[in-house]
């Protein structure tokens, strides 16, 4: 019983680091329809770039001498996801306004390899230890008197996701900004017409899943260095996604727990019969298995199709 | 017209407009002027350039030549956001709603152009961002009062029919209190009765708060019955303008729409 309970919370806590990458899809399906594919290469992106105002082996030691405080280094990567945002706004969204969302989706595409190219090329590909200081270890009160192993780490990632999810849920449900979002997200042209101008909005929306890159980024980085295949958890957070509903942040966040809690029991319980490896898949199954019954997912905003 | 307004100076004025996409003339040398609390009518056979003409005016199309000049300030290429800012609104002649969105915040995203605290307010969804979020939501009712439109609050829009659809479109034009409302064939699709409430409305809002409304309709019949002037449009050239009246007896207008062979095609 006992280890089950274990198996689960870990599951859960799993879930959470999806969920923290999900979360950033959601944010600029929502506001423009885009699947950015270029996503988890983001996250990337942030951890290194943090890695490098911070860390002793970073350029910005090599360029000043110095390293930037861990807030510093913060506030500063963000201004470089901002910058990111701008600049993917103004080379590729602005010439595809009014485009089919496939080739919105190409070119996040080609975002995401140019992207990891220039991750590559500019803090190099060796895999960088991301140490900010957060809690790690296990906690000791559980493991003292229950015998339960789980990470600080973990614990700290869900209190920064929930904080996070409700932050966004009320920005998105109450403000004049996240109605704006919403809009253009259904109609580019109602949306220009009621003087919403969709440049700003697209900054704002990237910028946006660029702080939460940059948070994902943090934990994954703290969690298993910064690394290249960070990149290929944008996979993960697909099923993820197709669970909880493309549009929906709660969703995001129960479908990370779902798929992470599924994964984990699945491995322990089911793997011995049919030869392990579930983890790999599970999620994937359960997607399919969840797009024949319920496209939409378990938040999604009902499709609604007048004929 | 029953009840009198006060017809005011010259508030739209548009200059020698032509545009084309790429070898395809939309619109040639056209000129017309709007005054102020006036019901101004854009009319002609399919593909004369109605809509083009309103795209042109709140800034979709950017025509090649000429110039458009709204409440004093004359601009060629002007971006739709500001010419919401401005004071213009429409509606579409497709409807184009935020389909998955409720009656309330569609209506709600026309004050966009009214609300001003910033993102950081708003992000935080305290203080001034609450406050302003209560005023626009009494504006908002009221609105939604005129066009008799409460039971359906709280509705997804994708799911109304076609007619209430096009007036929660007004409504999202309304509540942005527009100086110049254009509306792109406000009754296409619409049943009698459907048509008698939306023209109710259309001139309530002239009568009630002045708006200065330009629109494209095909029904002669409420055309010619709710519009001090008319312009009349045919392959992208101006074949006349002036009153109802006026219009209606000019011979290149009942050529355009009796189908007289055109000599220069």
């Amino acid at each position: 019983m006992l280890f089950f309970l274990e198996t689960v919370i870990t599951g859960l806590l799993a879930g959470v680091m999806y969920s923290l990458v999900a979360l950033g899809f959601v944010l600029i399906f929502k506001a423009s329809g885009v699947f950015n594919f270029a996503q988890g290469v983001f996250a990337l992106f942030a951890g290194l770039a943090l890695y490098d105002f911070i860390a002793e082996g970073g350029w910005f030691h090599d360029l000043f001498g110095f390293v930037l405080p861990v807030w510093l280094g913060i506030i500063a990567t963000m201004g470089v996801m901002v910058i990111v945002a701008w600049l993917v706004e103004r080379l590729v969204l602005r010439h595809l306004v009014n485009q089919e969302p496939i080739i919105l989706f190409m070119a996040t595409i080609g975002l995401a390899y140019f992207m990891e190219g220039l991750g590559d090329t500019l803090f190099g590909s060796d895999v960088k230890p991301l140490n900010i200081g957060l809690p790690n270890g296990a906690v000791d009160f559980l493991l003292d008197n229950y015998n339960l192993y789980i990470e600080k780490l973990e614990i700290f990632a869900a209190v920064v996701a929930a904080i996070m999810v409700t932050v966004l849920a009320i920005f998105f449900q109450k403000t004049r900004i996240g109605r704006a979002l919403r809009a253009v997200a259904d109609d580019h042209q109602a949306a220009l017409s009621v003087g919403i101008s969709l440049r700003t909005i697209w900054v704002i929306v990237w910028s946006v899943s660029g702080f939460v890159a940059l948070v994902a980024g943090i934990m994954w980085g703290s969690k298993s260095g910064i690394q290249f295949s960070l990149s290929l958890i944008a996979l993960k957070a697909l099923p993820v996604l197709i669970l909880g509903g493309f549009t929906s942040v709660p969703g995001a966040i129960v479908g990370g727990l779902i798929i992470g809690v599924g994964e984990k029991v699945a491995e322990i319980y089911a793997g011995p019969f049919i030869g392990g490896a579930i983890e790999n898949w599970f999620a994937y199954m359960l997607a399919l298995a969840f797009l024949l019954f319920r496209p939409q997912g378990l938040f999604g905003e009902k499709i609604i199709e007048r004929v | 017209m029953a009840y009198e307004r006060n017809i005011g100076e010259t508030i739209l004025s548009v200059d020698q407009i032509s545009l084309s996409f790429g070898g395809v003339k939309a619109l040639s040398n056209i000129s017309f002027e709007v005054k102020e609390h006036e019901v101004f009518a854009i009319i002609g056979p399919n593909g004369a350039g109605k809509s083009s003409m309103l795209n042109c005016i709140n800034g979709f199309y950017h025509p090649q030549e000429g110039t458009v000049t709204f409440k004093g300030q004359k601009r060629r290429r002007v971006r739709p956001s500001e010419a919401a800012r401005s004071g213009i609104a429409r509606t579409f002649q497709n409807i184009a709603l935020f389909k998955g969105m409720s009656t309330l915040d569609n209506i709600m995203t026309g004050r966009n152009t009214k609300m001003t605290t910033n993102i950081f307010w708003q992000a935080l969804h305290f203080g001034p961002a609450m406050r302003e979020e209560a005023e626009h939501r009494t504006q908002v009712e009221k609105v939604i009062d005129f066009l008799e439109i409460e039971a359906i609050r709280k509705t997804p829009v994708g799911k109304l029919p076609y007619g209430l659809q096009k007036r929660v479109e007004l409504g999202r034009a309304l509540a942005a209190e527009p100086d110049l409302l254009l509306l792109d064939e406000p009754m296409a699709g619409m049943n009698l009765e459907e048509k008698e409430d939306m023209c109710r409305y259309i001139l309530d809002v002239n009568d009630e708060f002045g708006t200065t409304v330009v629109l494209i309709e095909h029904d002669m019949g409420v055309v010619m019955d709710i519009s001090d002037r008319v312009v009349v449009l045919d392959y992208g050239k101006k074949l006349a303008d002036g009153t109802p009246d006026e219009v209606r007896s000019n011979q290149a207008v009942i050529d355009a729409y009796l189908g007289v062979s055109h000599d220069d095609e």
